[in-house]
This record gives C-alpha cells, sequence and structure tokens, in this order.
C-alpha cells in the first residue's frame, strides 16, 4: 500500500507541472457559459430550475468533455513514460506494476474529479446568478447525478488507459476516443446499446431523465446503469492490469 | 571465491524462434566494475532488461544478491541503480524535480537529490530544464538518477553511446569511482573493446547471445595478445640481426611484427638494430580490435583449451560468421 501512495505522489509531481489540468478548468467554465447564456426564465426558481439548469450544462459537459478529457488525461499519464524509454526507467524502479498502474489510474481519476468538483460550483454559482433560490437546491438529486457522472467515467477511464499503455503512440488512443465519442448523440438514443457503451455512460448518468429525456438509454433506472459501469470497470481495469503486468519493456 | 552480485544461470530468451540470448551463464563478483561486452544485436539489452525484470525470461535462472529474481524482484530493484539504453527523463521538469518522481518511489531522504547532483556534476544545471540539457548532461542525470537509491549494484547499459569525447570521459570517470569510493559493484555494457579496456576489472564477452569469454580484464589482454610493430629503414636486412638476438619476426610491408614480446627483448633488439646503423622509424604497440578477438576466440574455442581459467560456452563454432541476429525487439 505504501508503494501505491509513493507511485501516485511521484504521478502527482509529473501532471502538475504540466499544462495538462488546465483542461480540467476550462471544460467546466467552458460549460458556466453555456449555463449563463441558457434561457432559465420559464422554469422558475425552486428545484425544477435547478434540474433544468443541470440538464442545460451537463448536455455538452457529459457528452463531449468528460470522455475527452478521460482519454486525454489517460494517454498523458502515459505519455512520459512512452517518450524516451521511461517504462524502462520506472519499472526498474522497486514498484509493482499493479501499484504503477493503479497509481495512474487514480491521477485519471483524480483529474477527472477535479473537472466534476469545478462543474458542479460552477454549476452552483450560474443558479445564483440567475436568481434561483439556493434553499431549494435539490440536493439530492444533483449530488447523485454529479457523482455517477464522475463515477461513469471510471469504465472509460480503464479502458483509454489499457490502449494508451499498449501503443506507444500518444495521438492514437486521442483519435480513437475521439472516433467513438462524436457518436454518443446517436447512442443515446439507442436503450439496447447505449448502457454499454463507454463513451456515453457519463452522459447517461449525468441528465436527469425528468424534464423530456425519458427516451432511448436515458429511460434507463439510474440504478440499473450504474450496475454496468462498475461491471464494465472490473472489466477493463482486469484486463488492463493484464496486459500491463505482463508487458515486455 | 567473493560473493556473487549478479549470477545467470542459462538464461534464454527466445524471439518468434530465434534465440537472442542462448543459455548465457554470467557471474559478476562483488566490488568489479563487469563489462559487457559484444557487438550491438549480440543479446546484451536483452539480457540486461532480464536482469532488470523488464522481460521475462524464455527459460534460465537469474539470481541477484544470491536471491531469484522472479520471487523478490521488487526486494531486489530497491537495491540496484540502473540506466538502460537512453537516459529517459521528463523534459518539462528540471532535474531536482525529475529525480524527485524518482526518489518518492524510492522513499529516501531528499539531500540524496543533492548528493547524487553533485556526484554527476550537476549542481549548476539542477533547476533547468531537462529539455534544454545536452546529451551528455541527460546521461549524467541518468546516472544519478540510478545512484539516487544508494544502490549495491550499478547496471548501466551503454552509457557512453552518442557522447562526445569530453563526455566519454566524464562518465568513465564517474563509473570507475563507484566500487573504490562506495563499494557499488557495477556491470557496464558496451560494443568498444577500448571503453571497457579502460574502466573494467573484469569482462564478459557475448556474441550472437552467447558468453564466448569471460574472465578478468588482464587475462583478456594476454589473450587478445598485442604485437610490435617496428618499423625501419631495410627490414629484410634487420631480419638477420633479430634472429641473432634469438626473436621470431614476420616481415610485412617493410615492417617487422612480433608477437609476444617483453620490454626487455624489445629494447636489445632496438639497440642491436640501431648499433647495426638501422633506421628506426617507429616502434609501435598494436592491439588486435574487438573483431579479430571474436574470431581468434571462435576459432579457438572448439580445439585449444583456454589455460584453464577463462570459461567458455562451447557449441558454437558451426555458427556462419556475420549472420547476425535478428534485431532485438526494439523498446
Amino acid at each position: 500500500m505504501t508503494t501505491w501512495i509513493a507511485a501516485l505522489r511521484s504521478e502527482r509531481i509529473k501532471l502538475g507541472r504540466s499544462q495538462v489540468l488546465l483542461l480540467a478548468v476550462f471544460a467546466p467554465l467552458l460549460s458556466v457559459l453555456i449555463g449563463l447564456l441558457s434561457n432559465m426564465n420559464n422554469l422558475g426558481t425552486g428545484a425544477e430550475a435547478w434540474e433544468g439548469l443541470l440538464l442545460v450544462m451537463a448536455m455538452f459537459h457529459a457528452m463531449f468533455f468528460l470522455p475527452m478529457m478521460t482519454g486525454i488525461f489517460s494517454a498523458f499519464v502515459c505519455r512520459y513514460e512512452h517518450a524516451g524509454g521511461g517504462w524502462k526507467q520506472i519499472l526498474s524502479l522497486p514498484v509493482s506494476r499493479t501499484a504503477l498502474y493503479m497509481a495512474k489510474l487514480l491521477t485519471v481519476a483524480g483529474a477527472l474529479a477535479l473537472a466534476q468538483i469545478l462543474f458542479s460550483i460552477g454549476l452552483l454559482v450560474v443558479g445564483m446568478v440567475k436568481g434561483m433560490d439556493i434553499g431549494s437546491v435539490p440536493w439530492g438529486v444533483l449530488g447523485t447525478r454529479l457523482l455517477s457522472g464522475f463515477i461513469a467515467c471510471l469504465p472509460l477511464a480503464a479502458l483509454q488507459l489499457f490502449v494508451s499503455t499498449m501503443w506507444s503512440s500518444f495521438a492514437a488512443p486521442l483519435v480513437l476516443n475521439m472516433i467513438f465519442t462524436v457518436p454518443n448523440i446517436l447512442i443515446a438514443n439507442s436503450a439496447t446499446v447505449g448502457p454499454y457503451y463507454p463513451w456515453v455512460q457519463p452522459m447517461l448518468a449525468m441528465i436527469p431523465n425528468s424534464g423530456g429525456y425519458d427516451f432511448g438509454a436515458f429511460s434507463l433506472p439510474l440504478e440499473n446503469l450504474m450496475v454496468t459501469v462498475v461491471g464494465s470497470f472490473v472489466l477493463f481495469l482486469a484486463a488492463g492490469l493484464i496486459y500491463f503486468v505482463r508487458k515486455p519493456v | 571465491m567473493t560473493e556473487l552480485m549478479i549470477e545467470t544461470r542459462n538464461l534464454t530468451k527466445k524471439y518468434k524462434g530465434a534465440r537472442a540470448v542462448d543459455a548465457l551463464n554470467l557471474a559478476i563478483p562483488q566490488g568489479e566494475i563487469y563489462g559487457f561486452l559484444g557487438p550491438n544485436g549480440a543479446g546484451k539489452t536483452t539480457t540486461i532488461r532480464m536482469l532488470l525484470g523488464l522481460i521475462r525470461p524464455s527459460s534460465g535462472v537469474v539470481q541477484i544478491f544470491g536471491q531469484d529474481l522472479k520471487r523478490d524482484r521488487i526486494k531486489i530493484l530497491r537495491r540496484v541503480g540502473s540506466l538502460v539504453e537512453y537516459p529517459s527523463y521528463y523534459g518539462h521538469l528540471n532535474a531536482v524535480e525529475n529525480l524527485e518522481t524518482i526518489r518518492r518511489v524510492l522513499d529516501v531522504p531528499k539531500a540524496r537529490i543533492d548528493e547524487v547532483l553533485h556526484t554527476v556534476g550537476l549542481t549548476k544545471d539542477a533547476k533547468r530544464h531537462v529539455k534544454g540539457y545536452s546529451l551528455g548532461m541527460k546521461q549524467r542525470l541518468g546516472i544519478a538518477a540510478a545512484l539516487l537509491g544508494s544502490p549495491e549494484l550499478l547496471i548501466l547499459d551503454e552509457p557512453t553511446n552518442g557522447l562526445d569525447p569530453s563526455g566519454i570521459l566524464e562518465i568513465r570517470e564517474l563509473i570507475k569511482k563507484m566500487p573504490k569510493e562506495q563499494g557499488i559493484t557495477v556491470l557496464v555494457s558496451s560494443h568498444l573493446l577500448s571503453e571497457v579496456e579502460q574502466m573494467a576489472s573484469s569482462v564478459g564477452i557475448v556474441n550472437q547471445g552467447k558468453m564466448i569469454f569471460q574472465d578478468t580484464i588482464s587475462n583478456l589482454q594476454r589473450k587478445a595478445g598485442s604485437e610490435i610493430h617496428i618499423a625501419l629503414s631495410d627490414a629484410e636486412a634487420a631480419m638477420i640481426i633479430v634472429r641473432e638476438q634469438g626473436c621470431f619476426a614476420r616481415l610485412e610491408e617493410g615492417k617487422l611484427i612480433f608477437k609476444g614480446i617483453d620490454n626487455g627483448q624489445i629494447a636489445r633488439l632496438v639497440a642491436a638494430l640501431v648499433d647495426a646503423r638501422h633506421s628506426i622509424y617507429r616502434v609501435e604497440e598494436r592491439r588486435k580490435s574487438l573483431e579479430d578477438l571474436f574470431l581468434n576466440m571462435t576459432a579457438s574455442a572448439s580445439g585449444a583449451s583456454m589455460g584453464g581459467i577463462s570459461q567458455i560456452t562451447g557449441g558454437h563454432s558451426g555458427a556462419p560468421r556475420g549472420a547476425g541476429l535478428p534485431k532485438e525487439v526494439a523498446q
């Protein structure tokens, strides 16, 4: 366990001194902008308005920003190791491959958590700017959706990290991620494929299925979706770990 | 017999049927600088990667500090510092931050960073981004990283590759200090005999994945044998004097070539030649190149004994010369 923490702290320096974490700030800022520009006047100032605002702001955030960031962070934590024989150096250190892999995954998760927290703050700020009643914030619904959105990113993170450790190119996993993110808007409409599609899972988890969003995969109860999310996370993590532990360096 | 720091038994790595490393038996005693010598593609890097657990051997055993690498990898690696091929670094970080990423994993005191930077002479540039470093500086940073955990064993793969002469000299001096000042055993690979000769105390030569020679450097030098070339005005006439002195020479392009001749004999010979009014232009010692040595060794391995000291793995006399191994699967 101590080596896990050590490996994690080592990852933090590499990430901390790079500019990539700015993404986790910019993406929520864009969502804030979208929220500010939206027209919320007909929803009043109560709980319904807050849910409406979540819908408006989370649409782009969960459909594009979250999956894209997941892909970028996953590729980024492998980037320096791919460049110039870094895997050899880091794997010659007294740290188990499992610990190193988990440290990288946790780093990705940490960056995504930061983005999600900033998004949540942004949501509250926009609501207040719009004159919504802070006393009537539906904490239960918002909290569940925001947390679920984060958790729904984790299977994708595990999958993208798997691909990123496998391909020594920084761009290739990103291209793959982009190709599979773009059809999100279509796949969300499919109740059969949608829940199993890792790129759309954050969106399905974050969009409240009230207020008209009860078609296609959105109609699925959140509990069912989260079972799929956890299942696919375990699957992708296991596959990635098995590959990485055996990978010749 | 001193304690062996590294011992491999029948270490073998196959890539698609071809043996990149073939039944290699390494034996590296404590406190040595062991030169791991061989042409490119001989299996040096593949062997080193197996020693560090970066790739799995197809068969055979690796023991480091007397412990089995497969079982105690993490425990062993804590006591080993390594630099494999190119130094790796995080260009967007400075030297201190680069070492800090490793220090956190090794869990050694922060002061070690300043110490190793001082050892490799990078204290002045410690706060610069590593992106802007010269290759020599990056290489020294790589060695600093290898030293960070105060290792007992240092494994350096081609540490002078691609460096300019002054860079080579710096690295060489650095390596030579290790056993003396810190009691570190060093395994250093190279494809240059001259390079290894200048720093190693013992040497292992691999060719086509097989160990063809493993002994002290002085025994290698004896085996390699050197020739004394004497260039003079009238070589043919001089042959008579040479014979009178009880020496045997070969005549080649107006030069006399002597083999296995000691300092006293050379001195007497030169004096005799000068007395006989020969003009001596130059007396020089010519070493055999690594290539000649390989040829020599593979040729003699099947028949002659190697003085009983050298360990030679047999069965490689049939390999075609210069066939070359398929390139190692690249990093």
